[in-house]
């Protein structure tokens, strides 16, 4: 019977266009891919060039240690973050997370307020309020199933207004040398919060490689319908990444204090901006699923070289805010060109 | 004679409405390959879904290897040795193949949740030598071919023997209908490397490939289990005249209403459409009064057509003129300015609007009939919403009920009210109008179709089954692979068979 | 009534209830607060978060939001400064108009370039806040020559209650009746429900999208002129601490941070909600700085008990 008889041979030959959706998309995604990861290094070795040219002290060791010093509280901050967005989710606490372990820290070392001189155990302490933070962020999005940049926006406030209460009118100073040391003391003439990044990158990256907490990030961004069918526990490892991204946080802001020297509601002022941008220009897609801390390390370089190349050439630091808004939003745009459609619904 | 491996038996699936599975058994034996076939609605993807504990049956009852047992969910069936490789693809891109094979299966390869990479690649790497693929573990998914994602997948679906004590039962659910070629040759040498360590089943519209693969061969048909043949000693026409069924009864479908429309004007011209990777050369016209079906299987581009002519989707070539107009829409709203309306097929996404009242939903897509002006005229409102429901016969507690509390057959009039309600509408798509939904309101969807065309519209329409494309349509198209393959009159009493159409569609 | 019926009119009822006994409590602790003048006070607080809040409640209907919207606010008041001097009342359209235009931008953003609000917002909130400081210089300016333009909104009084509160508060109706009244009216909450199914009936989401993103611009704008007149001066960051009030004033009058429920008119008692609530902190002796953690906790609160879980899939 012909219809039976139809041979394999023309069942498959029916022409060029008929049927390539099978081999086009793996290409597209494969540029794409290569796209997201090329384009930034690509980028930050332009800016670098001209900014060479445009200033002649761009170059010196003494202005890339500046950037390097700047990009480290960044950077810790930009890493832990990475793991939320690779999620598909968003922190948006990190500057109440800042205040609040950065006066935890303070109050807990020698400082000018009360009698407390606990040292390191300080540190721990400043950490240990962001992995609360986070704990809490990320219990509450997976409980109440409220959507993470309301949650992360409700606790960051909380995270102000603990710090405005702790801090009782004037900022606390941090008089403990030793921990003053770690942030404004150096190595071999490298900022010690610069070691101190770098440390934080390596673990991320070895979290983001080896561990289930950043590869289940990957599924869970990639797809949370497939993750939850192949039996993963889901809830568990979301908490675990806002957990993550609050103790970096905590961290961060325990840096910014040893810096500073001083407990501050203010202290993480502006870092969210810069966090998030930072994450998303590196490559890390905001819905989640593909990039990571590699990505963000060139993220984080590209905010700093730019604010430093822009500081050079006089700008100022308030033109420098209006422009991290607008690359924020032409990033994103950019990494989602490709998945725009007529009727995709984005909120 | 040994024991199946699986074995269903009287299995029934009913959902709102709708009884999608009937009493249907079937049983696998050891390293065989039962080829499963059937026409789209016949219950195929249900079946399956219960196989891999998606769903749980009503009554009947399903034995693994002689016992017993309830599939709480995937990670049950996965455990019984059940794997299934999906019509759609179910793997994370940017992982690697390892960790998808094994994707929530990691078990002694993670230890306090750091993975050991050289355990998880081996294990890995066994499933694929398996099915004699090169394809690497440490590969990174996103950057493989669609064939070689596929073999990924029957990798993972082999991944469930280390969980069973026994050979595992792999399920191919439509996995040719992307392939061409090479690939496809590739596919029937695993399927025959697969008989040795397994059993399959391979669920296929593609008559030809099933008969091909298979030891045995289950007819499905209308949610039952029509039939069992070899495939060695069985008459094709038998096959598809299982498979499709009775023909039509002309007065089900009101056929007798359909009037002739030679020499009417046309409404909806279409010329030489094209859309790379969809569609080919499409063209044709729809005149006042005539139904226009269109058949195929999935991947035929039908889908996408319909889409395109709605404006939720662009094109490369061609050109479209509506009521001697040209036009190019760059949306749906164009679409629905023009005077053309879309029923979709995801109703609940799409067709309806879930969340909003019944009075809401038909008056979405045009408001101006009770307004005045930029204003509601409540008057107008109330009464207009109360003819709708009167003539279509909804049935619904009152006009403000949620329209998610409907059954999916008065959805469906909420959402052909809606349509019907814009005095502009000239051309109604309609994409799979009838799932879902029982005989009493199938048999008023004809009605209003007829009506529609009484009344000098125009119907495009892609319908569930064969029976419903012919008896409806005035003219019917037959789509394969992108490109329009055939064209039948259809006048009533001078109706193709079904099996003429099936034959040009597969 | 079936008991779904009920239990969302129920849930619709909560927040005025709330205010209700909210105001009791505090009248309670100290009788003079339902006294002329301290309502007054209240009520002049309160114009800013509901200006805010409304415009705040059109975008989050559609299932957006605005986190610029606070500092378009400052902003507006810096242009004031700036303008007034030279345009006279004039000054006051113009900053409107820019307002609005922001707005527009935001939601040409959102609806063209597919990318989220949040997003979008976020990187306007940095855009407008550094235009703002680059402009005023980072200092607050003064408003003296011009500002007789808008100071008649700080004493004017509307029986007996500050006309910027009893104006911002009619404005709210306004709204709330137009959504009811036009036939286009209801679109917000389509596309908040189901805006899939809206744009295949037809519908330009871009259009409402950016609509309730320009409008959200202008009633910043507005709510910068109840700041300036108040000030007297402009200031780059002004009204940047009532971003989470605002938010705040939304979610707490009952509508859904996911969109698609709520209105003008719950957002009228949710402002008052936050205002009462201001003043009660400090009357039952709480200490201000506890506000910030009083607000966000009340914001994750009413977010979690007015969210439709039922409609929702993946939360992310």
């Amino acid at each position: 019977m012909s219809g039976t008889a139809t041979t394999l041979a023309e069942s498959g030959a029916t022409g060029p266009d008929a049927r390539p959706a099978a081999a086009a998309a793996p290409a597209r995604y494969r540029f794409v891919r290569r796209a997201l990861n090329a384009g930034p290094v690509l980028a930050l070795i332009l800016l670098c060039l001209l900014f060479t040219v445009l200033n002649s002290q761009f170059l010196t060791v003494g202005n890339v240690r500046g950037i390097a010093d700047a990009s480290a509280i960044l950077l810790v901050l930009a890493v832990g973050a990475t793991f939320v967005i690779l999620l598909g989710g968003i922190d948006l606490s990190v500057e109440g997370v800042m205040a609040s372990s950065s006066l935890v820290a303070v109050l807990l070392a020698a400082n000018d307020r009360n009698g407390n001189d606990l040292g390191y155990l300080a540190v721990l302490g400043g950490v240990a309020t962001g992995a609360l933070f986070g704990l809490v962020n990320g219990v509450l999005h997976v409980r109440l199933r409220i959507p993470s940049f309301m949650v992360t926006l409700g606790t960051g406030a909380v995270g102000i207004g603990v710090a405005t209460v702790l801090f009782g009118g004037q900022p606390p100073r941090l008089l403990d040398e030793g921990l003053r040391d770690w942030g404004i003391g150096r190595w071999a003439g490298i900022p010690r919060v610069v070691f101190i990044a770098a440390v934080v990158l390596a673990l991320g990256y070895f979290l983001q490689r080896f561990t289930k907490v950043g590869r289940y990030a990957y599924v869970i961004g990639g797809d949370e319908q497939i993750a939850r069918l192949s039996g993963i526990p889901i809830a568990r490892f979301k908490v675990a990444a806002f957990v993550v991204s609050g103790t970096a946080a905590g961290l961060a802001g325990v840096m910014a204090a040893a810096r500073l020297g001083v407990g501050d509601v203010q202290i993480g002022s502006g870092q969210l901006f810069a966090t998030i941008t930072a994450v998303v220009v590196g490559g890390t897609l905001l819905t989640g699923g593909r990039g990571g801390v590699l990505q963000t390390l060139v993220g984080t370089l590209l905010i700093s070289v730019l604010a430093n190349g822009l500081i050079l050439s006089g700008v100022s630091p308030y033109v420098q805010k209006a422009v991290q808004g607008v690359v924020i939003v032409a990033a994103v745009a950019a990494t989602m060109w490709t998945a725009r459609n007529r009727i995709r619904v984005v909120k | 004679m040994s024991t199946p491996v699986l074995q269903l038996r009287g299995i029934t699936k009913r959902f709102p409405g709708v009884l999608a599975l009937d009493d249907v058994s079937i049983e696998v034996r050891p390293h065989e390959v039962v080829g499963l076939i059937g026409e789209n609605g016949a219950g195929k993807s249900t079946l399956l879904k219960i196989l891999s504990g998606v769903y749980q049956p009503d009554s009947g009852e399903l034995l693994v290897r002689g016992r017993p047992t309830r599939f709480r969910g995937p990670r049950d069936a996965a455990r019984a040795g059940i794997g299934m490789v999906h019509q759609e693809q179910s793997l994370i891109g940017s992982v690697t193949v390892a960790e998808n094979i094994l994707l929530g299966a990691e078990g002694r390869s993670v230890r306090a949740g750091v993975y050991r990479w050289s355990d998880l690649n081996r294990r890995a790497k066994a499933q694929l030598d398996k099915i004699g693929s090169s394809i690497k573990p440490t590969a990174a998914t996103d950057s493989l071919t669609f064939a070689q994602r596929q073999m990924v997948e029957v990798a993972k679906a082999l991944a469930v023997e280390e969980q069973a004590d026994h050979e595992p039962v792999i399920v191919l659910d439509e996995p040719t209908s992307v392939l061409e070629g090479a690939d496809l040759e590739t596919l029937f040498a695993q399927v025959q490397r697969l008989r040795g360590m397994a059993s399959v089943i391979f669920v296929s519209h593609r008559l030809d490939e099933v008969l091909r693969v298979s030891d045995r061969v289950y007819v499905m048909k209308d949610g039952r289990c029509v039939a069992e043949r070899d495939p060695k000693r069985v008459d094709v026409d038998e096959l598809y005249r299982l498979m499709v069924g009775r023909e039509s009864t002309g007065q089900y479908f009101r056929e007798q209403e359909q009037r002739p429309v030679d020499g009417a004007e046309p409404l909806l011209v279409v010329e030489g459409l094209s859309k790379a990777g969809k569609y080919r050369d499409v063209s044709f016209t729809i005149r006042a009064g005539e139904v226009l079906g269109v058949a195929g299987v999935i991947g035929s581009g039908r889908e996408d057509l319909c889409r395109t002519l709605f404006g939720a989707e662009g094109y490369d070539r061609g050109r479209i003129t509506l009521a001697g107009r040209r036009v190019r829409f760059r949306s749906p709203a164009d679409a629905v300015r023009a005077g053309i309306g879309y029923i979709p097929s995801e109703r609940r996404v799409e067709g309806v609007a879930m969340g909003m009242s019944v009075r809401e939903n038909i008056l979405l897509a045009d408001p101006r009939p009770v307004s005045v002006g930029p204003f509601l005229h409540p008057g107008r409102e109330r009464r207009t919403v109360r003819e709708w429901i009167d003539r279509l016969r909804i049935r619904t507690p009152g006009p403000d009920t949620d329209i998610g509390k409907l059954s999916g057959g008065n959805q469906q009039k909420v959402a052909l009210a809606k349509w019907l309600n814009s005095p502009r509408l000239r051309v109604l798509i309609l994409d799979h109008p009838t799932r879902g939904l029982d005989v009493g309101a199938k048999e008023d969807v004809y009605q209003f179709i007829r009506q529609m065309c009484g009344r000098g519209m125009g119907v495009l329409l892609l319908a569930d089954t064969l029976e419903e494309t012919i008896a409806l349509s005035h003219t019917v198209l037959v789509m394969k692979d992108g490109q329009i393959s055939a064209r039948f009159d259809a006048a009533p009493g001078a109706k193709p068979s079904q099996v003429e159409l099936v034959e040009q569609m597969v | 009534m079936d008991r779904d019926t009920a239990v969302r009119r129920l849930i619709a009822a909560l927040p005025l209830a709330v205010l209700i006994v909210l105001v009791l409590v505090v009248t309670a602790k100290q009788p003079t607060f339902l006294g002329i003048r301290s309502i007054r006070t209240l009520l002049d607080g309160a114009a800013p978060i509901l200006l805010l809040a409304l415009g705040q409640t059109l975008v989050i209907l559609t299932g957006g939001i605005d986190l610029s919207v606070a500092a378009l606010a400052s902003l507006g008041t810096v242009l004031l400064a700036k303008w007034l001097p030279g345009m006279g009342p004039g000054a006051i359209i113009a900053m409107l108009a820019a307002l609005a235009f922001a707005g527009l931008l935001n939601g040409l953003a959102c609806a063209y370039l597919q990318v989220p609000s949040f997003i979008v917002t976020l990187g306007a909130m940095g855009l407008w806040s550094g235009v703002s400081l680059s402009i005023s210089g980072a200092s607050t300016i003064s408003i003296t020559k011009g500002y007789d333009a808008i100071g008649w909104i700080r004493d004017l009084r509307l029986a007996q209650l500050p006309a910027s509160f009893v104006l911002a508060a009619l404005l709210a109706v306004l709204a709330a009746v137009v959504i009811r009244v036009f036939a286009r009216g209801r679109l917000l909450h389509a596309m908040g429900l189901a805006e899939r199914a809206a744009l295949m009936s037809g519908v330009r989401t871009p259009r409402v999208r950016l609509a309730a993103f320009a409008l959200s611009g202008l009633f910043a704008g507005l709510a910068a002129l109840l700041l300036s007149a108040s000030q007297f001066s402009g200031s780059p960051t002004l009204a940047d601490a009532l971003l989470l009030p605002t938010i705040a004033a939304v979610v707490v009058g009952g509508s859904a941070i996911t969109g698609g429920v709520g209105g003008p008119l719950r957002t009228l008692v949710g402002a008052l909600i936050i205002a009462v609530l201001r003043v009660g902190l400090s009357v039952v002796g709480v200490d201000p700085s506890y506000e910030q953690i009083v607000y966000g906790a009340v914001v994750i609160a009413a977010v979690a008990l007015t969210l439709d879980r039922s409609r929702m899939g993946v939360v992310k």
